[in-house]
């Protein structure tokens, strides 16, 4: 089966698999936590899986000895648990001590849309934000989800990534350098769209709506939050005039805060409009495309709000 | 340096330095928590001098060391006189212990030889020992790993996670020695919830569990002779008295961190057997 294929999780725990079986060293924890080809992972290789239940703060813990004792470690639960459940066991033993522990959050923004608000992810990525030494990659496509595992073992240390679900097809006509820690999916202009994850396909669909509509814009896909890329102010921010962030993250912390924070401080007039989940909790239920046409992040609502902000 | 030295009177001899060299350079840096320090000193002894801990200062990250994590690192005052004995650390670092800028602080921190965590928030400990204890039981290592923690800490609900964890998988190369000093930073810990029919309750977790006096070397020794030969994860209830070897502290909540006046450190001098100003 080619990578357009396969369920991004899939093509995330293939790698996996097969950095496991050649490296004993590597260690699966999961807190009740299933994907297809996880299933695999644990059915070959038992001593390096361990599903800890449910039970997060003791995963971040059992990874932190784990890691201690020279075990690269990756940890796999919803996004929203995997983050704010475990926030001082991540801050306190795998960031203070700088442990070459992976977090996999499932389950970014709305797409476990119908659980309710505890297992929504809009603030998994602004916690793992706050950490100073921790790394944050966004996966919008199979073959990126493929390199981040290799890169994962090149980091060596504190890692956050937001896995999706679904089948996320290859960008093969876009050459990912995954130390850059971003790609440009459709040529620079004076407005140019950032946007990574889920969020990167329906960035390059409205895109292509401006565009048609007499706007031309670039596409970003900015993969690397953190650390921001070295060269995403004089590559991207200095040959802007206004750049537009779409995000399926709560706007408080998130991409858009990334980028303000650079602009804020830059010396040419860019502006920035930040295009997000509002500032809230949702006790409310819907799949993530009724979710996303409510608040205004499908294609049409992103591509309004641009529209009226012109 | 023999390690080895059971003897009681050289074990306890160790045990009043200890306090001293912690009373000493509590009032010399004006902070630091006696109280908690005093408490766990004979259960450090055990373990450093009575050569349960197979380390090595020269070689501190041994692979096939022992680990020990101290989760309540704001007794760090007793661990250092140890590492500074043992080697692990420099009298000059020692002695910038309460200095701005120390390279030794009010928390045990992985850049000091001999520490294994950055500590200072309860509760994890023995889950990273759990985590440690299961990458040995991979490795086919036999290295040992020892949690201790206060009886205040097992408050924390990832305490009971790495309890369950630690049983399910068998990691019978696990200690976790509960510093029962019956006081935390506010009140006193009397409730029967929790410690009440503790070794029947653990047991029920499936662990092995002795309780015992944690100020009685030949009782320490037993319960640490005993994890050898668990097939379980040990776990042992150690009553202790915080403030233990100076009459006016034990028991009493407000040595928690309290730092004593000038008269009160005559007094506690004296008990603790010094008979100048200098140790």
């Amino acid at each position: 089966m080619n990578l357009d294929q396969i369920d991004i999780r899939d093509a995330f725990f293939d790698q996996l698999y097969l950095k496991g079986s050649i490296d004993n060293n590597v260690i699966v924890l999961s807190a009740d936590m299933d994907a297809f080809s996880l299933r695999r992972f644990a059915k070959d290789f038992p001593e390096q899986y361990i599903n800890v239940g449910v039970s997060e703060q003791n995963m971040i813990n059992i990874a932190s000895g784990l890691a201690l004792s020279g075990k690269m470690v990756f940890c796999y639960s919803i996004a929203s648990f995997a983050t704010l459940r475990c926030f001082e066991q991540i801050k306190v033993n795998i960031c203070s001590m700088n442990l070459p522990v992976t977090i996999i959050g499932a389950g970014a923004g709305f797409s476990f849309g119908y659980d309710g608000p505890t297992h929504h992810g809009h603030q998994d990525l602004s916690s793992m934000r706050l950490l100073p030494e921790m790394s944050i990659i966004e996966l919008s496509s199979n073959d990126l989800a493929q390199k981040f595992v290799n890169f994962a073992f090149e980091n060596n240390g504190p890692l956050y990534v937001r896995l999706d679900k679904g089948p996320f097809p290859e960008w093969k006509e876009y050459n990912i350098d995954f130390s850059k820690g971003y790609r440009i999916l459709k040529t620079l202009e004076q407005i140019n769209l950032i946007s990574n994850g889920f969020m990167a396909r329906t960035t390059l669909e409205v895109a292509k709506r401006l565009t048609s509509n007499g706007i031309n814009c670039g596409v970003i896909d900015l993969f690397r939050v953190k650390p921001l890329p070295d060269k995403l102010y004089e590559e991207i921010i200095c040959k802007s005039k206004k750049i537009i962030t779409i995000e399926e993250s709560c706007k408080t912390g998130g991409l858009g805060t990334c980028l303000s924070e650079i602009i804020a401080q830059s010396e040419n007039n860019c502006q920035l409009q930040v295009i997000g989940t509002p500032d809230r909790q949702f006790i409310e239920y819907g799949d993530r495309g009724w979710f996303h046409k409510k608040y205004g992040l499908d294609e049409i609502g992103i591509f309004n709000t641009i529209i009226n902000n012109i | 340096m023999d390690y080895n030295i059971k003897d009681l009177k050289k074990l306890q001899n160790k045990a009043s330095k200890i306090r001293i060299r912690a009373l000493e350079d509590a009032v010399r840096a004006r902070k630091g928590h006696l109280g908690g320090s005093f408490s766990c000193v004979e259960l450090l002894v055990s373990l450093y001098y009575g050569k349960f801990l197979r380390i090595n200062p020269e070689y501190p990250k041994d692979p096939n060391r022992d680990y020990f994590i101290m989760g309540k690192g704001h007794a760090c005052l007793s661990l250092y006189p140890i590492l500074l004995d043992f080697g692990f650390i420099s009298k000059k670092r020692y002695l910038e212990y309460g200095k701005n800028g120390s390279s030794l602080g009010g928390q045990l921190d992985i850049s000091i030889p001999g520490v294994e965590y950055n500590t200072g928030s309860l509760g994890h400990a023995l889950g990273i020992c759990a985590g440690i204890a299961k990458a040995a039981k991979i490795d086919k290592r036999d290295s040992r790993s020892v949690a201790l923690i206060g009886d205040a800490e097992c408050d924390e609900g990832s305490i009971w996670e790495a309890v369950m964890f630690s049983a399910e998988h068998e990691l019978n190369n696990l200690i976790c020695i509960v510093d029962r000093n019956r006081l935390s930073v506010t009140k006193k810990i009397e409730s029967e919830v929790l410690f009440g029919d503790f070794e029947k309750k653990m047991n029920l977790f499936q662990w092995n569990c002795n309780v015992i006096n944690g100020h009685n070397y030949n009782e320490i020794f037993q319960a640490l002779d005993n994890a050898l030969i668990s097939n379980r994860p040990t776990m042992i209830l150690a009553n202790t008295i915080k403030g233990k070897g100076v009459s006016f502290m034990e028991n009493d909540v407000r040595w928690h961190h309290t730092i004593p006046s000038l008269k009160e450190v005559n007094i506690a001098r004296k008990e603790l057997g010094v008979l100048n100003n200098k140790i």
